[in-house]
């Protein structure tokens, strides 16, 4: 930044008048958070094209009301002189702005990312509007994205203010019992008032001392071999500490045990365009970035691999994109299983059909860019990064940076998002690190969208032929599912994938035969890997589309079909999973019900119609995927005198509420309120190891754990308690912080008993784990999804086509999930909410679209997740059915409702207007072609 | 990070412009920013921002007898919230409200929306992508990509605007050096994609005049979204009393493509001419095939819904 741009700057900013000296082309985001520290304000696209960054402003001279201002696109300097008003000033003095304290209890704040945007736009629209109703906010705050709820939860809050500050409702009583409340009941997130504030930290928010700016250089072919690097144009250029190419990170990484594919840095060759070449760490990021162009790389292209075709068939004289693998192709994975006699059941079918089905690439698309800051010290290595997995960054650290565990710490702060997209190690975590051991100094990066969307991770590109047929009773005779998969460069979770795509498809229906075969390819594109949903969100689609195309066949429902196919409780799939609860048909028989199915369905005018789907999805893996004997969940608890409960858990809160899920977790079996809870999470120094936020797993592994833990302190209270009151320890009871008995001949205050209890002892410590019981069959194979439990749940969706267009609106969802128990409804309902929004961008809008290798949609406005006008109203059932071995009945939530949601829109196009999707997203062109070659319209005039 | 090498706010007009003059450099006036700083911000190029956003004359939307003068400052919030444009214009009100988000609108102007950069999706990339394919025409190239070659550039004129302003008959003011002129909004349009407007250096579009000779318009956008999007296609289709037909037509050429009739005509021939004016590559998320496919349903549907 050179002097003679810099000018000064006066702002107004909440109140505050401050005086800063900028850069000319400094954005006024970048001004608030870096200058002023005011980081609720958030940057997620760095175009406009998200709304997180919204602030308001008054222009100096101007006597109207504050308008609304993107700031991430907004040069600081034009306004010098203005007031501006950014998220920390909402709250009055500390308290909560009642718009604030509405998002907060109606669960409008997952991961708080897109807050203080949405606080921003939503208070300035019922400033200017008091009468609004729910389409002019949703009208409103069409330029803000959320990619956590759906939507309907900060609609439903911001139309709640609307309605109570204008006086058209009046507020309800609050209930003073709900502070004892827990399990069963909903509860706003503990850090949920952090976020509304914008006080909650994300990893760009944390600004550590004397730090470096990263930046990469990253490969503009699909494939090439690297010749040469010469980098020392770089490193001479001004405030450049650093320069690292690929062979100084040479050890290979890669989330699963059996894919070490993967370096930090390309070395010997690149194998997508954005592949990280080499790392510049300079003073400032404008300094990186003028370096990083200085690096000069001789590459030999060569023939690329871009579609899964290609990497199935022999490579002939091309160069494979991996040296390993036993063929001369770029098959990554082949996984197959087979059960029963499938050739038999397809021949006894009275109905049988085959199709084929195509699916684009779409990712995860969560607000908050990747970031992440890392430094050494006496203690060791220290990062602070966006990721749902510490721990197995953790070990990817020690092993690719040739440390011990023990000289390693992963912090994981508040989180914007994260649907398996930060569920790998990643390079630029690596990296950062190794740039902060050689120059001495903290080292700190954040992605831009662009360089989010080349990092991927997200759904894999789907080629699939399946078959399945039914008897003369209905049932289902036999599936088969030939499935490949495109993998892009690198393994990352694709082998579970590979699995999944198949073996999820063994329930909710009973089968008897049932095969698949599953082909993953490595082609040269940014990595595909676990998404939200992870490996059955295709496949499940394939099934549920031609289950409606069978009943239509069979003249039946295509609710009754499902009904007589479902496979139950108790009882084993044909794969050997074991089904414990299942609230299959309790689900699908809700949708069915809320949605008037039996009136509506194939009644209504042409152009408008009701489609079904249902789902099924593990609740964790119950395989780890390191083979060892630590439990896949351990909480600690620590009580001490002062009476207040510290939950240390390795569990990532990426805003799906696992943090409160453990307090009231802890809490319920306490008898205490969440005022007396603290929860720790995610620290790999100060908590203990968790596996990570992926495959649905934490409420019940570390919800489990955390009880346990919680069992054994109230049973150190109790016998404390027992041995000095002399009372039989199993009869004091812990209720409204409270220990006592029923007779009330012992009743203590909490603290009264914890100061008994650590009596001559201190501070009591317990520890709860979790591990899942030993499962499945004996046969290769049989590990994979595998799980202590499974969910299912039915969406019913109701469609709009115009016939004259094919375009698709999707008017109403109904959803119904079987969660088990819901520990926290609010929460469980966010979690439904969020799933079913993004199956319908998956559906509609969403997809990854490449020019020979290069990412043409890398940005939020070309990706299209739904906003709130693409958003139907969403009715939201859960449904209760106890799994015997989940904390409290409970299960999983957070991924298996997408499954659903998807067939039922395609289902619902049938019902509409005839038409039959076998490909995604939904292309309105497709319909009109479907369309007119029924009725023989020409195409054009 | 852009690189600009100085920034200017003038308070008038005539410093606006003569700024501009005395600027050895290049230059770029700067309204409401919303479309031109992400393109700068991912340009990176090095130019000097005359910010116009404290002229205040150029903020007010003014009745005569004859029609409307709608300052270029005029934000697209406002125009949507103006009582006479909203009694007059529906169809004009409907595109601005069709344009980007609501946020976006209050800062985004009239003049800043007429003069939105064409786009393409091989062109609104960053700096790094662009290297990575190799430039194209509108960066510096000497190829388009996006229709694989050829020499010419077509990306798409993105305002919506535009195409509902020349249906309604609007002429718009430009200031330049030699001083002010008036022409039909139609012919700020090059057709080049890489050099969309006959602005040169300096010249500052001030004004929109917006005769009121109620002409009955219609307005359409084809958008994968209901918001936040650039358009695929936006068509405008006016009828005046005497039975004129103008039909505009945006996102599917460089320019706007206009075509001009009467009631009377044959609309097939009329849609037909319109389609075939329309020079569209494959270069948005919707297909080509489709956008054009589109232009005939919804000028056949505008039609239809004007002289039923």
């Amino acid at each position: 930044m050179e002097r003679m741009h810099m000018r000064p700057l006066e702002l107004t900013v909440n109140g505050r008048r401050v005086e800063v000296l900028v850069n000319q082309n400094e954005t006024l985001a970048r001004v608030l958070r870096e200058r002023l520290q005011l980081t609720g304000t958030k940057q997620g696209c760095e175009q406009g094209a998200c709304g997180a960054c919204t602030v308001w402003v008054q222009q100096p001279g101007e006597d109207e009301a504050p308008r609304t201002l993107l700031s991430c696109i907004a040069p600081a300097v034009r306004h010098h002189g203005a007031h501006i008003t950014t998220i920390e000033g909402i709250a009055d003095k500390g308290r909560l702005h009642p718009l604030q304290r509405k998002f907060v209890e109606k669960g409008a704040i997952q991961c708080g990312f897109c807050t203080p945007g949405m606080v921003m736009t939503a208070l300035d629209h019922c400033n200017a509007h008091p009468d609004t109703d729910r389409q002019g906010i949703k009208e409103a705050l069409c330029g803000n994205l959320c990619r956590c709820t759906g939507y309907k939860k900060i609609v439903d809050a911001v139309e709640e203010y609307a309605l109570e500050a204008s006086g058209r409702r009046t507020p309800a009583a609050t209930d003073p019992d709900a502070h004892f409340r827990m399990v069963g009941s909903p509860r706003p997130g503990i850090e949920a008032e952090r976020k509304v504030k914008g006080e909650a930290e994300y990893a760009d928010d944390i600004f550590v001392r004397n730090a470096l700016h990263c930046r990469f250089l990253r490969s503009p072919y699909p494939h090439a071999r690297i010749l040469a690097i010469r980098t020392q144009r770089a490193l001479a250029a001004p405030g450049v500490a650093a320069v690292l190419t690929g062979r100084d990170l040479p050890i290979s990484f890669g989330v699963l045990p059996i894919s070490q594919d993967e370096t930090a840095m390309a070395v010997e060759k690149t194998r997508y365009i954005g592949e990280i070449v080499a790392a510049v760490a300079a003073d400032t990021i404008e300094q990186a970035e003028q370096a990083v162009k200085l690096i000069e790389v001789d590459y030999e292209p060569l023939p690329a691999f871009l579609e899964i075709a290609d990497s199935l068939a022999d490579c002939g004289s091309k160069e494979r994109i991996h040296a390993h693998g036993r063929f001369n192709n770029n098959i990554h994975k082949k996984a197959e299983l087979r059960f029963g006699d499938q050739q038999e059941g397809l021949a006894r079918s009275r109905h049988r059909i085959r199709q084929q089905f195509r699916f684009q690439g779409v990712t995860h698309a969560f607000t908050e860019p990747h970031a992440a800051t890392a430094w050494w010290d006496q203690d060791g290595l220290t990062i602070i990064t966006a990721t749902q997995v510490p721990h197995y960054l953790h070990r990817y650290l020690a092993k690719v940076l040739e440390v011990p565990m023990a000289r390693v710490r992963v912090v994981k702060p508040y989180v914007g998002g994260g649907f398996g997209g930060k569920s790998d190690p990643f390079p630029h975590e690596i990296i950062i690190c190794q740039l902060a051991r050689i120059t001495g100094r903290p080292v700190r990066t954040r992605f831009s969208r662009e360089e989010v969307f080349l990092t991927n991770h997200g759904r894999h590109p789907t080629e699939m032929t399946v078959e399945l047929g039914i008897d003369d009773e209905g049932r289902f005779t036999a599936l088969d599912a030939e499935i490949a998969i495109d993998g892009g460069a690198y393994g990352s979770f694709g082998v579970v994938t590979s699995y999944y795509n198949g073996v999820l498809l063994q329930a909710p229906y009973r089968l008897d035969n049932f095969g698949f075969v599953t082909r993953r390819v490595y082609t040269n594109k940014p990595q595909s890997g676990a998404m939200r949903g992870h490996g059955a969100v295709n496949s499940r689609f394939a099934v549920e589309t031609l289950i409606d195309r069978l009943a239509e066949q069979a003249g039946m429902d295509p609710c009754d079909l499902r009904l007589r196919n479902f496979i139950g409780e108790d009882c084993l799939t044909v794969g050997q999973y074991r089904i414990t609860s299942n609230g299959s048909a309790l689900s699908l028989n809700s949708v069915r019900e809320r949605s008037g199915w039996d009136k509506r369905r194939g009644r209504l005018p042409f152009g408008r119609g009701l489609g079904v789907g249902c789902g099924f999805f593990i609740s964790g893996s119950a395989l780890p995927i390191h083979w060892n004997q630590y439990p896949q969940s351990v909480v600690h608890l620590k009580l001490d005198l002062d009476g207040r409960v510290l939950v240390t858990s390795g569990a990532s809160d990426i805003g799906q509420g696992s943090d409160t899920m453990l307090a009231m977790v802890v809490a319920e079996v306490l008898g205490l309120s969440l005022d007396h809870v603290f929860v720790l999470a995610a620290d790999t120094l100060l908590t203990p190891i968790d596996l990570g936020s992926y495959s649905s797993r934490v409420t019940f592994m570390a919800g489990n754990a955390a009880k346990m833990a919680a069992e054994q302190l109230r049973d150190k209270v109790r016998a404390a308690v027992a041995a000095v009151h002399a009372v039989p320890a199993e009869e004091l009871i812990l209720e409204r912080e409270r220990v006592f008995t029923s007779d009330r001949t012992v009743d203590l205050g909490w603290t009264e008993a914890v100061e008994i209890a650590t009596r001559k002892v201190g501070a009591l410590n317990t520890s709860g784990w979790y591990n899942s019981p030993k499962l499945g069959g004996d046969f290769k194979g049989a590990g994979a999804g595998l799980s202590p439990s499974y969910s299912f749940g039915a969406v019913v969706a109701e469609v709009e086509v115009d016939p004259a267009t094919g375009a698709v609106k999707v008017l109403e969802l109904w959803g119904a999930h079987d969660a088990g128990r819901a520990i926290n409804p609010l929460a469980v309902e966010g979690q439904l909410e969020g799933s079913w929004h993004m199956g319908l961008g998956q559906a509609l809008t969403e997809e990854l679209r490449y020019h020979e290798g290069l990412l043409l949609n890398a940005n939020l406005l070309d990706y299209k997740i739904p906003t709130t006008l693409d958003t139907p109203e969403i009715h939201t059932t859960i449904i209760e059915t106890n799994d015997p071995e989940g904390p409290f009945g409970a299960k999983e939530c957070g991924e298996g409702a997408l499954h659903p949601a998807i067939p039922a829109i395609v289902n619902a196009i049938h019902d509409a207007v005839g038409v039959r999707i076998t490909s995604l997203p939904i292309r309105n062109e497709e319909i009109l072609h479907a369309l007119r070659a029924r009725t023989n319209t020409p195409a054009t005039a | 990070m852009i690189q600009t090498g100085t920034y200017r706010r003038p308070r008038t007009l005539d410093e606006a412009i003569g700024v501009a003059a005395s600027h050895q450099g290049p230059h770029r006036y700067l309204a409401g920013g919303t479309d031109m700083m992400p393109s700068l911000q991912q340009s990176g190029e090095d130019v000097m921002l005359i910010d116009i956003g404290g002229i205040s004359a150029l903020k007010r939307v003014r009745t005569d007898g004859g029609g409307f003068t709608i300052g270029a400052l005029v934000t697209l919030h406002e125009l949507t919230e103006h009582p006479a444009l909203r009694a007059s214009f529906p169809a004009l009100v409907e595109a601005a409200a069709s344009i980007a988000t609501p946020v976006v609108r209050r800062s985004a102007t009239v003049g800043g929306n007429l003069l939105c950069e064409n786009r393409c999706i091989f062109f609104n990339q960053s700096e790094w992508w662009r290297d990575a394919i190799g430039r194209c025409l509108k960066c510096g190239g000497d190829i388009c990509i996006a229709s694989g070659g050829k020499k010419a550039c077509f990306s798409e004129l993105v305002s919506d605007l535009a195409p509902c302003l020349i249906a309604l008959g609007a002429t718009v003011t430009l200031h330049t050096a030699e001083g002010a002129r008036t022409m039909p909004l139609e012919q700020l349009y090059t057709g080049d994609g890489v050099k969309p407007t006959v602005l040169r250096p300096g010249d500052l579009l001030t004004a929109v005049q917006l005769p009121d000779e109620g002409r009955r318009a219609v307005f359409r956008k084809l958008r994968q979204r209901a918001t936040m999007e650039f358009t695929s296609l936006t068509t405008a289709v006016s009828v005046d009393a005497q039975g004129g037909i103008t039909i505009a037509l945006g996102g599917v050429d460089p320019r706007p493509v206009v075509v001009r009739g009467t009631a009377s005509d044959d609309r097939a021939t009329l849609v037909k001419k319109a389609w075939k004016g329309a020079r569209s590559v494959e270069n948005d998320m919707l297909s080509r095939s489709y956008r054009r496919d589109m232009i005939i349903t919804y000028l056949n549907e505008s039609l239809q819904h004007l002289l039923p």
